[in-house]
């Protein structure tokens, strides 16, 4: 059946030490493997696959590549078939090539971005179990995030030179790999320059978002909490760690997700975020943003334009 | 000096406006620029990964915060003085230049506009 949900993010980080001790002290993640080439693995309490982010030993900060879960193994044939379809190179990963990971389709987006689909990955089960399970596990640290949640890449967009990646990557997931459009940003003088789109294939607002820059890059990787309380407890977190934070606890108009933003060690920005915002399916209207009320998108209360929010990224 | 702030300073010079700014040793470049109170300082990751404040140093002793970006500070760059204001912080007074983001808010036509004295104020 295609797609299902987010699998995993790899990170560039400079300093492996403290990258560590960011994700298992504050967002609450949990290392499950180390490999010989310095790779560390690690997940949330809420997953039950082996690892959620892979953490890169690297001189610079960003994104290697992020990864989504097929359902089936043959649905790694038939994508491949529709990706190279759409005019995406793609190569077939053996098994293997990542530790404790099946085969993996790897492309690169019209952006530039490595996207991989994999099919297979061990399983190690929640910190919960499956019977009788407690909502949440003891001996939670930071934030205790449940899941890694979605994604958004800065995408290369130079209107003047007839360059708008964002439009590109929406209709490369829309028409290879079957996501649906939830919300998107539409600016200039007439209005139909798709600056930004967010996109699903679970019944959440956005597995994937694309935002247009002057190159392409990553945002952010966000992890997802419970409730309004756990944002703010997150942010305590995060002030009791000395964690940059890049904006405090408020709601996007956008998703409606109620959300912090924050950076790892590397400077590579993390966001929790709470509320499930609305019921995304494929038969609801998107949801369209002007240019004249994109502040009151983005950050709803004050529906200010933060410049480091839009400026700033790996 | 602030009541609030009773650390050491060094004086730290912008070759392009001629301004001062003190920063104490414990704290980074970045960190004294943004108290200078002049618009559009991109205050960034503040990990050394975003890129967004680099500078040049020009003369002084800096010790190192952390590791920088080289996305955006190349070796070639760093050996040249280029690195990153909030990873760094003075341990001697300090000259500089601010180079690539940071150029825009301390450009001539800004520095006018900008609230910040060019005369080095008491702290």
């Amino acid at each position: 059946m295609g797609v299902m949900r987010i699998g995993h993010a790899s990170l560039r980080v400079m300093d492996m030490d403290a990258a560590i001790r960011h994700y298992e002290n504050v967002l609450g993640l949990k290392t499950t493997m180390k490999d010989k080439a310095g790779n560390v693995y690690l997940k949330c309490w809420d997953e039950w696959d082996k690892f959620s982010l892979i953490l890169t030993p690297s001189d610079q900060a960003g994104l290697n590549h992020v990864a989504y879960k097929v359902e089936k193994d043959a649905d790694l044939d038939a994508l491949q078939k529709s990706v190279e379809a759409w005019g995406v190179k793609t190569t077939m990963l053996t098994e293997g090539t990542l530790p404790s990971t099946g085969r993996m389709l790897q492309f690169n987006l019209p952006s530039g971005h490595e996207m991989r689909l994999y099919a297979m990955k061990e399983y190690v089960g929640t910190d919960v179990g499956t019977t009788n399970p407690d909502p949440w596990p003891d001996g939670l640290k930071g934030a205790g995030a449940h899941w890694l949640d979605h994604l958004l890449l800065m995408c290369e967009m130079n209107p003047e030179a007839g360059i708008n990646t964002v439009a590109d990557n929406t209709r490369f997931m829309t028409e290879a790999l079957d996501f649906f459009l939830t919300e998107q940003v539409l600016v200039g003088p007439d209005g139909n320059m798709q600056a930004a789109s967010w996109m699903s294939r679970t019944t959440t607002p956005h597995d994937i978002a694309f935002v247009g820059g002057p190159r392409s890059g990553l945002h952010h990787i966000a992890f997802f909490l419970d409730s309004w309380h756990d944002v703010l407890k997150a942010a305590d977190v995060m002030a009791k760690n000395k964690v940059r934070i890049d904006v405090a606890p408020t709601r996007h108009g956008i998703t409606r997700g109620e959300t912090i933003y924050f950076f790892d060690p590397s400077g590579n920005r993390n966001e929790t975020f709470a509320g499930l915002g609305y019921l995304a399916q494929r038969d609801r209207p998107v949801t369209t943003w002007t240019e004249d009320m994109l502040g009151s998108g983005i950050f709803y209360h004050t529906g200010d334009l933060v410049a480091s929010f839009t400026e700033v990224y790996t | 000096m602030s009541i609030f702030d009773t650390r050491p300073k060094f004086a730290v010079h912008v070759a392009q406006t001629d301004e001062t700014f003190p920063c104490a040793g414990n704290e980074s470049l970045l960190q004294g620029m943004v108290r200078l109170g002049r618009k559009g300082i991109p205050v960034g990751c503040v990990n050394g990964g975003c890129g967004v404040c680099k500078v040049r140093i020009l003369d002084g002793n800096i010790r190192a915060l952390g590791p920088i970006s080289r996305a955006h500070v190349t070796a070639e760059e760093e050996a040249m003085g280029y690195t990153l204001a909030c990873r760094v912080a003075p341990q001697t007074p300090v000259d500089l230049e601010v180079a690539g983001k940071l150029e825009k808010p301390f450009s001539k036509g800004r520095a006018e506009s900008a609230t910040a004295s060019p005369i080095p104020q008491q702290q």
